[in-house]
């Protein structure tokens, strides 16, 4: 019967078409919008001597931005992008489900921009080791030297932060006359936190507020970062105490007030744009365009970004705009 | 500025409203869907003809080498176990953060489904079918070709509707690189509470996976006219 089957050596041949075809065919449905994995494939390039050959080295070229795919982090993008298609760049974004995605790829250049919290790329670049400074100047200083050392540069931090947040009920608030964290612990009684599964001990999260704060936290529930269980179980009274960020827009609508960290615990969690060195070097231009940016931006403008985007649902490109058309951006 | 409804109102999507099924919302976001929808299918398709091209040598070589077929079975099922996200996190320093991650990694999944029932369609060829094409002088290519494929065309189809309906499901987990299609409108809905963007990505999810599956049955009853011929 071996006349009539096939020999190994067609179906390998078979194979190694088939190979070359996905090769081919997985070039041909990247679209444009892809960010240039690796500059051999960008059309747009041209390549200046002494240019590393893994960025898009053009003047005025290509920027392929990544960052995460979040509210927040999706109106920050969009303002680097306006700031620069400004500025005569194209920028091609793409934003991703979580940070160790990108990172590598920042350092050796197939990505050019991401925007970033300073303390979250800093425990990053760490090795997940947290830094806990809550000073900015000082975050920044530590993680300069390991961002130089992956190929990164840090920019301009902005004013604006997004921290780890605690909120109770307006009521509580103003029964217990409660305006901050060191507040809580003096009420007396202990209290049940609706917050993220990791905050257990945590020193920005349930750690800092029994170890540094002193208040007594009977449980924690699992509702997640800033969800809307998280809030609802602070509505309802089964919990006192909710985790969210500084620039959560929803608290105002709901009744629920920030708590602010009088003591410290939180890390310096600042807007800042973090460039690929080798791209920086030829761009040089980016550097104050975006820092003009960091410089104007809020916390409060931040927050209030979010709740058109999350509130009122206005796209992230609008909400960008219309910011930086009002603050002379673009 | 808020955005408003037909009425003058505040649109019905927004986070105080927050209806399931809002007509203002389709109205404004239209254009994201259909281009989400359309991003979705291509990354589909893409994922399962790959899936398909690799699937058919791969089966082949698996039934010429008999012990190489437990070791082809053993390797699509082993990496059928491997998370989405995990593999698309794998295949990221390779492919970097672009469509080509979400394909492959679909088309690997795919696999599993689509070798053992190609296999399965071969076997179900009857061997006096074989033998009397080998009498006819048919070559081992011409066979494969005029003989078996054909007979084994419903056998294969139904393994490739299962496989394209499981690849429309996974192509949201996508999302993860930027490249998920309607699962770039589902994880950032589910974030942000927005029921009308959950639902409506939900639906068009559903609607694609049966058009496809229609579509699939519709060229298996083209491809293969002697069994309608035989049924009716």
């Amino acid at each position: 019967m071996t006349g009539t089957r096939l020999n190994v050596r067609t179906i390998l041949g078979t194979m190694l078409a088939a190979g070359a075809l996905l090769t081919a065919g997985a070039c041909g449905g990247d679209d444009g919008s892809a960010p240039s994995p690796g500059g051999d494939s960008d059309p747009t390039e041209t390549t200046e001597p002494g240019a590393s050959e893994t960025t898009d080295s053009a003047e005025k070229g290509t920027v392929a931005m990544s960052g995460q795919d979040f509210t927040e982090m999706q109106i920050m993008a969009e303002m680097y992008r306006q700031v620069l298609e400004g500025a005569g760049y194209t920028v091609d974004v793409n934003l991703v489900g979580t940070r160790d995605l990108y990172i590598k790829g920042l350092g050796n250049g197939q990505i050019d921009l991401v925007p970033e919290y300073l303390a979250g790329i800093a425990d990053q670049l760490n090795g997940d080791k947290p830094f806990t400074t809550n000073d900015t100047q000082e975050a920044l200083s530590a993680v300069e030297p390991l961002a130089s050392d992956a190929g990164i540069t840090m920019l301009e931090p902005s004013e604006a932060t997004d921290q780890n947040a605690f909120f109770v009920t307006q009521d509580y608030a103003e029964s217990n006359d409660v305006t901050a964290l060191s507040d809580v612990a003096g009420v007396g009684d202990s209290v049940t936190l609706a917050a993220a599964p990791d905050c257990e001990g945590r020193g920005d999260c349930e750690g800092g507020l029994t170890e540094v704060y002193g208040i007594d936290i009977e449980r924690i529930l699992p509702t997640g970062f800033g969800t809307q269980q998280t809030k609802d179980a602070v509505l309802e009274d089964e919990a006192q105490l909710g985790l969210s960020g500084t620039t959560d827009a929803s608290l105002d609508e709901l009744g629920l007030v920030l708590l602010e960290d009088d003591k410290g615990i939180q890390p310096a969690q600042n807007l800042i744009p973090a460039v690929n060195s080798d791209f920086l070097t030829e761009n040089p231009d980016v550097e104050a365009l975006l820092n003009e940016l960091s410089g104007t931006l809020t916390t409060d403008d931040l927050a209030g970004l979010n709740a058109q985007v999350d509130i009122e649902r206005q796209k992230a490109a609008d909400v960008a705009e219309a910011y930086l058309s009002e603050k002379d951006l673009i | 500025m808020t955005l408003l409804a037909a009425d003058g109102g505040p649109a019905c999507y927004v986070f105080t409203i927050n209806d399931w099924i809002c007509g203002d919302y389709y109205r404004d976001r239209w254009r994201e869907l259909w281009d989400a929808s359309v991003e979705h299918l291509w990354i589909t398709a893409a994922a399962v003809v790959l899936g398909l091209l690799l699937a058919i040598p791969v089966a082949l070589l698996a039934r010429r080498l008999p012990r190489f077929e437990g070791l082809v079975l053993g390797a699509t099922t082993i990496i059928y176990t491997v998370p989405s996200l995990a593999m698309f996190s794998l295949l990221v320093p390779f492919t970097f953060l672009t469509p080509r991650t979400v394909i492959i990694g679909l088309a690997l999944y795919s696999l599993t489904i689509l070798v053992r029932q190609i296999l399965a369609g071969l076997r179900s060829v009857p061997d006096e079918v074989r033998e009397a094409a080998a009498g006819l002088g048919y070559s081992s290519l011409r066979m494969l070709a005029r003989i078996e494929l054909p007979l084994a065309l419903p056998v294969i189809m139904a393994g490739l509707r299962v496989a394209t309906v499981s690849t429309v499901a996974l192509t949201t987990v996508g999302s993860i690189v930027g490249y998920g299609g309607l699962g770039n409108l589902l994880a950032s809905g589910v974030d942000t509470d927005f029921k009308a963007q959950i639902l409506a990505a939900s639906v068009l999810c559903v609607l694609l996976a049966v058009v496809l599956d229609l579509g699939l049955l519709g060229v298996q009853r083209v491809l293969t006219p002697w069994a309608r011929a035989r049924s009716s």
